[in-house]
C-alpha cells in the first residue's frame, strides 16, 4: 500500500531542477521553453524547482567544465533519494565540441550517474518532454 | 583623422620608438613597439588619438617569441600596439595605470601563456579553474593536454 502510494507520488509529481554545468544557454532556452503554457508540463505534475533539496530530477544541460566537477557532484548529493538524471543536448551526452578543450570534463556521465540522454543541438523541447514521459515511464 | 594623418602622427609623436607602422586596410593601424615602450605608447594613443577604448589584448605564440596585440578602438581607426616578448624571460609591464580596464586581460594574459606583468595591482587567476595546476598555459604551443580517459556507462558497444 504505501510502496504503491509513493510510487503513484514519484510518477505524478516529478519536481526538475535546472542545472546548466557550461552549456551555451542554447539547450537552456529550449528547457525553459519546455515549461511555458504551450507545452504545459505542470498537467504532468513537472514543476521547476529553484533548489535541489527540493527536486527529484536534475535536467543538465552543456558539457562538465573543470570549476563545476565538484561543484555538480554537491549538487547531486544533495538531492534527496530516489534521483534520476537526465543529459538534455549533445553537450551533456559527449561533450560535443568543447570535447578535448583544456578545461572540459567531458558529459555529464563522466561525473555523476545519467538515467536519460536527450541528443539535439539544441534539444527540441517536446524531446525534452519525451525523456521526461520515458524516465517516467521506467519508474 | 584619416590613416596616413595618423600615421604621420605616430611617427612624429613616437620618433625612433615606432619600430614598425602598417596600414594593411583601411582604418586598421599596426604600430609596434619595444616591450619597454609599451605604456608611452597607450598613453600616447589614449590622449592624443582619443583610443581610450581598449578593445582586448590578444597574444600569439611563435616559437621563441609571444606577440602580444593591444587593439585599441577610436573613432578614426582601430590601432593595434604589437610587441614582442621572449618566451624565455616573459616579462611585461603593465599598462593598468593608463588604462585601469586592461587588468582583465592581463590576468588572462597571465592564466593563457604564463606571462609575468610586472606591477599588476591584483594578480590571481582570472580564467583558469580553481584547481588548475600550477605551470600548465592552454595557449602555449608547446604545451599539450592530455584528456582524463572517458568513462563509457555501459561499456563501449
Amino acid at each position: 500500500m504505501l510502496t504503491k502510494l509513493t510510487r503513484w507520488s514519484r510518477i505524478k509529481s516529478p519536481w526538475i531542477l535546472h542545472l546548466n554545468s557550461g552549456a551555451c544557454n542554447a539547450c537552456d532556452i529550449e528547457v525553459v521553453a519546455a515549461l511555458t503554457p504551450r507545452f504545459d508540463v505542470e498537467r504532468l505534475g513537472v514543476l521547476l524547482k529553484a533548489t535541489p533539496r527540493h527536486a527529484d530530477v536534475i535536467v543538465a544541460t552543456g558539457p562538465v567544465t573543470r570549476q563545476m566537477k565538484d561543484r555538480i557532484i554537491r549538487i547531486y548529493d544533495q538531492v534527496p533519494d530516489p534521483k534520476f538524471v537526465i543529459a538534455v543536448g549533445a553537450c551533456a551526452m559527449s561533450g560535443c565540441v568543447y570535447r578535448g578543450a583544456y578545461n572540459i570534463m567531458g558529459g555529464i556521465d563522466q561525473v555523476i550517474p545519467v538515467n536519460v540522454y536527450v541528443p539535439g543541438c539544441p534539444a527540441r523541447p517536446d524531446a525534452i518532454l519525451d525523456a521526461v514521459v520515458k524516465l517516467l515511464g521506467t519508474l | 583623422m584619416s590613416d596616413a594623418e595618423i600615421i604621420q602622427g605616430l611617427q612624429k609623436d613616437l620618433g625612433g620608438k615606432a619600430l614598425e607602422l602598417t596600414n594593411p586596410e583601411p582604418r586598421r593601424i599596426f604600430l609596434k613597439v619595444a616591450p619597454a615602450d609599451l605604456v608611452a605608447a597607450a598613453a600616447l594613443l589614449r590622449d592624443r588619438y582619443d583610443c581610450a577604448h581598449l578593445s582586448t589584448i590578444s597574444g600569439v605564440d611563435r616559437g621563441d617569441v609571444f606577440e602580444i596585440l593591444y587593439h585599441f578602438a577610436g573613432p578614426a581607426a582601430v590601432i593595434s600596439v604589437r610587441t614582442e616578448v621572449a618566451k624565455a624571460a616573459p616579462h611585461l609591464a603593465t599598462i593598468c595605470p593608463v588604462i585601469p580596464g586592461a587588468i582583465l586581460y592581463e590576468r588572462e594574459l597571465q592564466d593563457m601563456f604564463g606571462l609575468v606583468i610586472d606591477g599588476i595591482p591584483d594578480a590571481r587567476p582570472l580564467i583558469t579553474p580553481d584547481d588548475w595546476p600550477a605551470g600548465n598555459y592552454p595557449l602555449r604551443k608547446d604545451w599539450k593536454y592530455e584528456r582524463p580517459e572517458e568513462r563509457i556507462p555501459g561499456g563501449k558497444s
